[in-house]
């Protein structure tokens, strides 16, 4: 019984191979050079990613672009999604510039936060790096207490931070270093460092993955380089302004770029906290007409244009820089 | 030969040649411990206000030791969030993306590192573009999209199901997946090729040897990768709540709902001295904070070596 059932099994099988044009398409791959073959294979194996390419990837983006230059973006049931207004208005935008002063002040202390922020962690990271990469009894039980804030670090942990003042050690915040500092150095300096003193444990807890990127760069460092130098008459200092700093340039550009992002996206940060805040009021999941007439979806995401256009412009600022006075190692 | 003991101290605090001096050493030491305790200080404080009484946290001249120790705190947190149940939720919500994202980062990789074909530079190219494009400005559309979200003909009903986090996964958008991807690529492509070509002579396929030669080549690929993608995910509340609603509440989540209950009850002034044993003190939002990261500092603890590797070994350091 159970033998005819699976021999008939069989024979629809084939058959359904023969007519759907299966068994034609196998022949045919089986008589490919190998060259076509493997072509083939390559995008078989890279097929997952291709549909979620053209299925969710590219559709996130232009609809993040359609509902930014729109009016509104609503959801009727049984009709589907509606967009209004006309794309060269710019309502959204306008909409934040002129009718929402209290936002573009948040924008604006969003920019020089990251403005801030950035150039401290790559910085603090690379000191880090050093530090770690000397050869001393312990330092892996260091490593291991600098590396915990790669799997802790999350948004709403640093949002939990900031609520509850934890962010910085208080006897380093209001101490008698920056006693000392508003006494006799400029205001515009203090601003920067004390605002870092202010920031410490964000900065710490924002670096580690960076760490971990100079600490390859530096192990992968040749050992003889030094060695040379070192017989040569070259001083530590020397060591590290003429021969480890180059050699680390392209990792700044990439940890630059890396701390931005990561540091604008986490949700600590007023453009995202408005972003958060409508996409919850506003309902999105509930997706009513009235939604809109508050903050919508397209509000929100002509917010997150914005934020995409500071990272691009600190970026590309901190690039310039870091070219800029990497250019007499050419 | 005997050194003059100048020389000797001289040499003992300033090092000589590559070894260092005991000033420097003292120097790196303190700094090292100076940071290691900046970068404890959140959860250290944390620990210590969580041990706390409520009499304790609102007096001022209390700083780090408890006067009387209480664990009320802890027990008053596991209730409130339920913590198996959320311990549960978490463990799906985080597990059940990271096999499909392994599995998907895998296939993909394997296919980028071992194949020629046309447009492939292209391809990677697009990928790692796509992964510069900040997610608060995917967050919105993401949502929009996955409400109706069909592909091939398959409608998948992602909202309020894990669904929502495993199909992009699936499709090569799972959390930071290029990462992982990257990852998977640089793995593949240092295996020799003529192990796959001595495999291909014996009669294997592609197939076979992606799974004979390939996996277990790259097994720590699959260690490293699954852990960073297990701890993003566990991370990942803004995505998690806009995804499931109320139908997963993991332990982060709770810990979110938590602070959100209590930050609105301080701000009406429901919260006040008299209230000394209602649940809403900060002693318990910080006994909630270090119960919801607590199994993550398990995984680092047992696993810190395939973190710190992870980086190294994504090639994003030079190679």
């Amino acid at each position: 019984m159970l033998k005819t059932a699976k021999s008939h099994c069989g024979r629809i099988l084939k058959l359904v191979r023969k007519y759907t044009g299966i068994d034609f398409l196998i022949k045919k791959f089986k008589h490919l050079p190998n060259k076509y073959k493997r072509m083939i294979y390559g995008f078989i194996f890279i097929l997952p990613w291709l549909i979620g390419l053209i299925y969710i990837s590219i559709p996130i983006l232009f609809r993040s672009i359609r509902m930014a230059f729109s009016d509104k973006y609503y959801y009727i049931i049984d009709v589907g999604w509606r967009i209004t207004g006309k794309w060269y208005d710019f309502t959204q935008f306008k909409r934040i510039f002129m009718d929402e002063p209290f936002h573009v002040t948040r924008i604006i202390e969003t920019f020089q936060d990251i403005l801030i922020v950035v150039p401290l962690v790559v910085i603090f990271a690379l000191i880090l790096a050093l530090l770690l990469n000397q050869k001393l009894k312990g330092i892996g039980i260091f490593r291991t207490i600098f590396f915990i804030p790669v799997i802790l670090l999350s948004g709403n942990m640093l949002m939990n931070f900031e609520r509850n003042s934890l962010l910085t050690v208080p006897a380093i915040a209001s101490g008698t270093i920056s006693n000392f500092m508003t006494d006799y150095f400029p205001q515009v300096f203090n601003e920067v460092i004390l605002g870092a003193f202010g920031k410490i444990v964000l900065i710490l807890w924002l670096s580690g993955v960076q760490i971990l990127i100079f600490l390859a760069g530096l192990q992968k460092m040749d050992k003889s380089l030094y060695e040379a130098a070192r017989i040569d008459g070259a001083s530590m200092w020397e060591l590290f302004w003429k021969i480890t700093l180059p050699a680390l340039i392209p990792l700044i550009y990439i940890n630059v770029i890396y701390t931005t992002i990561i540091y604008a996206n986490l949700s600590n940060n007023a453009i995202v906290q408005i972003i958060n805040v409508h996409s919850d009021e506003a309902g999105i999941l509930a997706g009513t007409l009235t939604d809109e007439i508050n903050y919508g979806r397209a509000y929100s995401a002509a917010l997150s244009w914005i934020l995409f256009l500071i990272e691009l412009v600190v970026i590309g600022f901190y690039s310039f820089v870091v070219r800029l006075s990497s250019r007499k190692y050419d | 030969m005997q050194y003059p003991t100048k020389m000797k101290i001289k040499r003992i605090l300033f090092g000589k040649n590559d070894k260092y001096g005991l000033i420097f050493k003292v120097i790196i030491y303190v700094l090292l411990i100076g940071i290691s305790f900046i970068f404890l200080y959140p959860l250290l404080a944390m620990l210590a206000k969580s041990l706390m009484t409520v009499e304790d946290l609102i007096n001022t001249s209390v700083a780090w030791i408890p006067r009387n120790y209480t664990f009320k705190n802890y027990t008053n947190a596991f209730q409130w969030m339920n913590f198996f149940n959320a311990l549960f939720d978490s463990i799906q919500v985080s597990i059940l993306p990271t096999i499909a994202t392994i599995i998907s980062s895998s296939l993909i990789g394997f296919g980028f590192a071992r194949f020629k074909f046309p447009l492939k530079k292209t391809l990677m190219g697009i990928m790692i573009a796509m992964f510069l494009i900040p997610s608060v400005l995917t967050y919105i559309p993401t949502t929009v999209l996955y409400q109706d979200l069909s592909i091939l003909g398959i409608k998948l009903n992602l909202m309020n199901s894990i669904r929502a986090f495993v199909v992009p996964a699936i499709f090569g958008n799972g959390i930071r997946q290029t990462i992982f991807i990257l990852i998977f690529y640089q793995f593949f492509r240092i295996i020799p090729d003529e192990l796959f070509e001595a495999a291909e002579v014996d009669g294997s396929n592609v197939f076979r040897s992606f799974i004979r030669i390939g996996i277990p080549l790259a097994a720590p690929a699959f260690l490293i990768c699954g852990l960073y993608s297990f701890v993003w995910y566990w991370n990942e509340t803004a995505l998690a709540r806009l995804y499931f609603g109320s139908h997963y509440t993991t332990l982060p989540m709770s810990l979110d709902s938590f602070i959100a209950t209590y930050s609105s009850m301080y701000a009406q002034g429901n919260v006040t001295l008299d209230s000394v044993n209602s649940i809403y003190n900060l002693g318990v939002q910080y006994a909630m904070t270090l119960i919801s990261i607590f199994p993550l500092l398990l995984v680092y603890l047992f696993a810190q070596k395939w973190f710190i590797e992870g980086v190294d070994r994504s090639g994003i350091a030079g190679s």
